[in-house]
């Protein structure tokens, strides 16, 4: 009726019966008036930019010179851009590796935070630090770590043992593949873990309490319980993990440089590329339209799956 | 034999220089919008409030100057170090608000996207009122130049050379004092180097960098007397027996690991680090680490120059920055004040070569502080026999970690199919320069 | 029967702390190794093959930081506002955003949503531009206000959907009873709920906090004066220098400067997120 957006929203089954609206939701203005603040910036800095960032999308725009309209040339030039049209299945490839790895690993590592043994805060705090470094600085310090002379990595792996000459993390396709998904699940995965920390916290003790009574097992608590009141939770992460990997860029733009031999070229580098290295903004323009075109569709969709599993 | 280095371009600039300065007399008055012509020839340090952005790479460097003038001028230059690599990016952006400062600095082969584009106010007459404008360095003048105006003076000059270790030299029964003059005494030299074992190799390869392979491979190119990129830009030529040679020789140094291992995916952020730590023998890199091995006393170090793969020539690649004023400035006359003075005697050997970098004048690469080390002069004298390639989308196709060059590059030496790799980019680069100059 | 748990449950807590204090080893290796490379000369920090512990230790990797450009405590000082300002602006705009969108119907509601979740998947560098153009017309290019304005609006889809959560799950007849009791909206809003959704704001907060401190590309591109930029841009400045001259120790002691804020505020505000201080307030 209000919402389709209600699944990231609210535990709908959990809450009092939609129908009965209450004394609050009654007064369109009073709430009109909270949200004043945050529909002022989206309009001034994000939907007219929007607008002036389509504008460009129809324009033959260089970097440095005016732009001229030249109608929808960008758009129809894009399925001979082999650039970006190769860099759509490796980034469908990566975002796909990506969240099922950071949430798996955020489920084991919550375990342990939420966990009532001791030095548990210490493990959360220590799995949480890393995401306080930023992208960049991160991204250079494990491209340096990776390093086969300087590196870090190599020297503890050949110390040990464990190899006998320096391995190239970042010389072939492969293996800079998972060098970059082993250095975002480490920068990453905290925030997640977070997150989950913050959904559990909602969920009522007493319910967990009255369950056990009932003798309701580990499982069965978990099922009927936790899953349902951290749905709304989980489904704010897998969009924020699926449209981050989407627009996945500073990791690859400082680790890889979209190599070994451009086979880590991800979308929003592709866009970049256009735009800084080719100069070409009206094109940049058009291919982010398209994405953003296509992440819109793409988690309206994930949120109609997520609502119709939920109701 | 090198005479080709001065380009059409260059040629026109010069002949613009000689010009009666007509305009010049006209406007002297200082009185017409600087701007609008150009052509006023006032210098002005009257206390104005000066911008300069530089890109990283040349920080120290610019630092320095401007403080020095700073100290001795009532104009104050208020400078602004901007990351290499989201130079262009920043600069983009700022222009189309109009929002650039009075001075921009360019890397040179940058700088033909600012000066076509009309970032840059006209310059050339200023310029040829200068008593020193013929010496000049002339790549510098090429770079800042377009269509037979001058938009920018020389700012920060590198070359690039060939630099060894003696001490290895010695220690695997070279003689320190004879560096290789042909691509078979380099390959012979590395190999009785990484012979030497212990983490010691003969030389380094910048492998993922197109930028380190533009600065040193060019020059090999050169000296055999190709062209590699035409003068006005358009016309490539890499699937040449010159090239096949270069590549070939790396390709050698790879197969034989005669280089260390990490060459492969080197993107240049730690290239110069195993040479100055003293364990490469030879080192083709530029000017600009010369600072850096002077200040090291671990190894002796001596310096050649690039050479055909036979030996019969040598050439560089003269890089590094011009600066020029920008159609955002308002104080044109001032900021001239602040170049004119940077490529004055006093700031050019007091401030730059005093530091260990090369000058943007011809006249003062003999000066006190290069004479003091014959290596740094031998670098300054290598400077007549240089080239600063030009093609309008040279960062996207030779920069570029994603473009053709890179490409090119690694397909020859890491590659199975070196003359097929060659072939095939040397088809994209043409590609790619056909469309920048439809 | 008793001793058998008591063994299992030994056994099990031994495989448990062996488990996660290997994981934790793990992921504050780079971070520990970052410490180490920072405390070394530069010269050591930079040799291949890497030392394991400092041969010497030596601050001149954050001497070199100090001198640097305009020098570090302005950085420091350029990056404290902005991310003030940015930490401030997200919550207040959040909080009442959050609380408008779970607690009210009105016109416009979805559209508004979806707006704000449409932020995310905007690609980042291409709106800058634009951005730029639009701070212009406002008065606000150069400035550190239109730089923590445009933080605000990247932050917005997490915090929005954030508080918007957090204000769900506390009982609106907690609310209603005070409205009833003659409270106005906002005192509602201040009395009850606020109190309960401290978690949220925390998280917000820290969010906005660890966005604006790291952020590199909005400054640079935003600002002109080096006087103005933040803490990331000198840290990029001083690891870019030409070919090849990344200085490996100065960059690792930058990681550590930026790094010690971030942590502190961490584990000053980490407690919201264990005590159960939102079932506290429920029970109370």
């Amino acid at each position: 009726m209000t919402r389709t957006l209600t699944p990231v929203a609210e535990p709908a089954s959990r809450r009092p019966p939609r129908g009965s609206r209450s004394a609050l939701s009654r007064r369109p203005l009073t709430g009109m008036l909270f949200v004043a603040p945050t529909a002022l910036i989206v309009l001034v800095l994000f939907l007219i930019p929007l607008g002036i960032l389509v504008f460009m999308s129809f324009t033959d725009y260089p970097l440095l010179a005016s732009p001229t309209l030249n109608g929808i040339d960008n758009y129809l030039a894009i399925p001979k851009d082999d650039l970006f049209l190769g860099a759509i299945k490796f980034t469908l490839v990566y975002t796909a590796v990506t969240t099922v790895v950071i949430f798996l690993v955020s489920f084991v590592l919550v375990a342990i935070s939420n966990s009532t043994r001791r030095f548990s805060k210490v493990y959360r705090t220590a799995y949480f630090l890393p995401y306080v470094v930023g992208t960049a600085a991160a991204s250079l310090m494990w491209f340096i770590n990776f390093d086969q002379v300087v590196g870090i990595y190599n020297e503890l792996l050949l110390r040990v043992g464990l190899i006998k000459e320096p391995f190239a993390f970042l010389g072939s396709a492969t293996p800079a593949f998972w060098s970059v998904i082993v250095m975002v699940v480490w920068k990453f995965v905290g925030f997640q873990v977070l997150i989950l920390l913050v959904g559990l916290q909602s969920v009522p003790r007493e319910l967990y309490e009255a369950a056990e009574i009932d003798g309701a097992s580990r499982v069965q608590r978990l099922r009927y319980i936790t899953v349902p009141y951290l749905t709304p939770t989980l489904a704010l992460l897998l969009i924020l993990s699926v449209t981050g990997s989407l627009l996945a860029f500073d990791q690859f733009l400082i680790l890889t440089k979209g190599g070994p031999d451009n086979s880590t070229i991800s979308l929003v580098y592709a866009i970049y590329n256009t735009a800084f290295q080719s100069f070409d903004l009206g094109r940049a323009a058009a291919l982010s339209i398209v994405l953003l075109a296509a992440l819109i569709l793409l988690n309206g969709v994930q949120l109609r799956l997520l609502r119709r599993r939920d109701s | 034999m090198m005479t080709k280095h001065n380009s059409r371009r260059t040629l026109a600039v010069l002949a613009a220089l000689a010009l009666p300065f007509s305009m010049a007399a006209c406007s002297s008055g200082g009185s017409t919008p600087a701007a609008s012509t150009g052509a006023s020839g006032g210098s002005a340090d009257n206390g104005s409030k000066l911008t300069m952005w530089v890109r990283s790479a040349t920080d120290d460097f610019s630092t320095r100057l401007v403080a020095e003038y700073n100290k001795t001028h009532k104009n104050q230059v208020a400078l602004t170090v901007i990351p290499n690599d989201n130079y262009l990016q920043k600069v983009g952006t700022a222009a189309g608000a109009n929002q650039l400062p009075d001075i921009l600095a360019a890397d040179v082969v940058y700088s033909p996207n600012y000066t076509s584009q009309g970032l840059y106010v006209d310059i050339s007459d200023r310029v040829a009122a200068l008593s020193y404008a013929d010496k000049l360095a002339p790549s510098h003048l090429a770079a800042g130049s377009w269509e037979g105006k001058l938009y920018a003076v020389p700012h920060k000059l590198d070359s690039s050379v060939m630099y060894y270790n003696k001490d290895l030299f010695k220690a695997a029964g070279l003689d320190p004092e004879k560096p290789p003059t042909t691509f078979d005494e380099v390959l012979t030299d590395a190999r009785a180097i990484t012979a030497l074992g212990n983490g010691t190799y003969g030389f380094a390869i910048g492998g993922n960098c197109g930028g380190c392979g533009v600065y040193t491979m060019f020059p090999y190119a050169w000296a055999a007397g190709e062209d590699v990129l035409s003068a006005d830009g358009k016309t490539a030529t890499f699937d040449t027996p010159a090239f096949k040679e270069i590549f070939s020789l790396y390709k050698t140094m790879w197969d034989e690991k005669l280089v260390p291992a990490n060459g492969k995916e080197e993107d240049g952020s730690t290239w110069q680090n195993a040479f100055i730590a003293g364990t490469i023998g030879i080192f083709p890199q530029g000017s600009p680490i010369a600072g850096d091995l002077l200040k090291q006393s671990t190894f002796d170090w001596g310096v050649t120059s690039l050479m055909a793969p036979d030996g019969s020539a040598t050439s560089t690649f003269v890089g590094g920055d011009v600066a020029g004023i920008t159609k955002s400035s308002k104080n044109v006359d001032a900021a001239w004040n602040f170049l004119e003075w940077t490529l004055s005697e006093d700031a050019q050997v007091e401030i730059i070569a005093k530091n260990g970098d090369l000058p943007g004048r011809l006249d003062l690469t003999g000066n006190k502080y290069t004479a003091t080390d014959p290596r740094l002069k031998f670098i300054a004298d290598g400077l007549v026999n240089g080239k600063t390639p030009f093609a309008l989308p040279f960062g996207d196709l030779f920069n570029n970690p994603n473009g053709p060059w890179v490409a090119m590059m690694r397909g020859a030496i890491f590659g199975d199919n070196p003359d097929q790799a060659i072939t095939d980019r040397q088809a994209k680069i043409q590609a790619g320069l056909d469309a920048a100059n439809k | 029967m008793s001793t058998r748990t008591t063994v299992r449950s030994s056994t099990a807590s031994v495989s448990f702390h062996l488990v996660s204090g290997a994981l934790a080893i793990a992921f504050l290796f780079p971070l520990i190794w970052a410490v180490i490379n920072s405390l070394k000369t530069p010269e050591e920090a930079n040799q291949a093959p890497p030392t394991l512990f400092p041969h010497t230790f030596s601050l001149g990797n954050f001497q070199t930081l100090m001198t640097y450009g305009s020098g570090l405590p302005i950085y420091f000082w350029n990056s404290i506002l902005v991310s003030g300002l940015t930490v401030v602006g997200t919550v207040v705009v959040c909080v009442l955003g959050g609380y408008g969108f779970a607690r009210f119907d009105f016109w416009g509601k979805k559209q508004l949503f979806l707006a704000v979740v449409a932020i995310l998947m905007v690609p980042y560098a291409t709106i800058l531009l634009p951005l730029y153009i639009m701070l212009g017309k406002l008065g606000l290019q150069n400035s550190l206000v239109g730089l923590s304005l445009v933080l605000i609006m990247f932050q917005l889809p997490f915090g929005t959907l954030m508080m918007r959560n957090s204000f769900e799950s506390v009982p609106r007849e907690l609310e209603e009873a005070a409205l009833v009791d003659g409270c106005s909206n906002v005192g509602a809003l201040r009395h009850i709920s606020l109190r309960m959704v401290a978690p949220g704001v925390v998280t917000v907060s820290l969010f906005a906090f660890l966005a604006s401190w790291n952020e590199f590309l909005a400054p640079l591109i935003f600002l002109n004066d080096a006087s103005k930029f933040t803490l990331p841009i000198m840290l990029v400045n001083v690891r870019s220098g030409s070919y090849g001259a990344v200085d490996y120790g100065a960059l690792q002691a930058g990681v550590v400067m930026a790094m010690v804020p971030a942590l502190a505020l961490y584990l000053v505000l980490q407690r919201y997120y264990v005590s159960g201080l939102l079932n506290g307030a429920l029970k109370s």
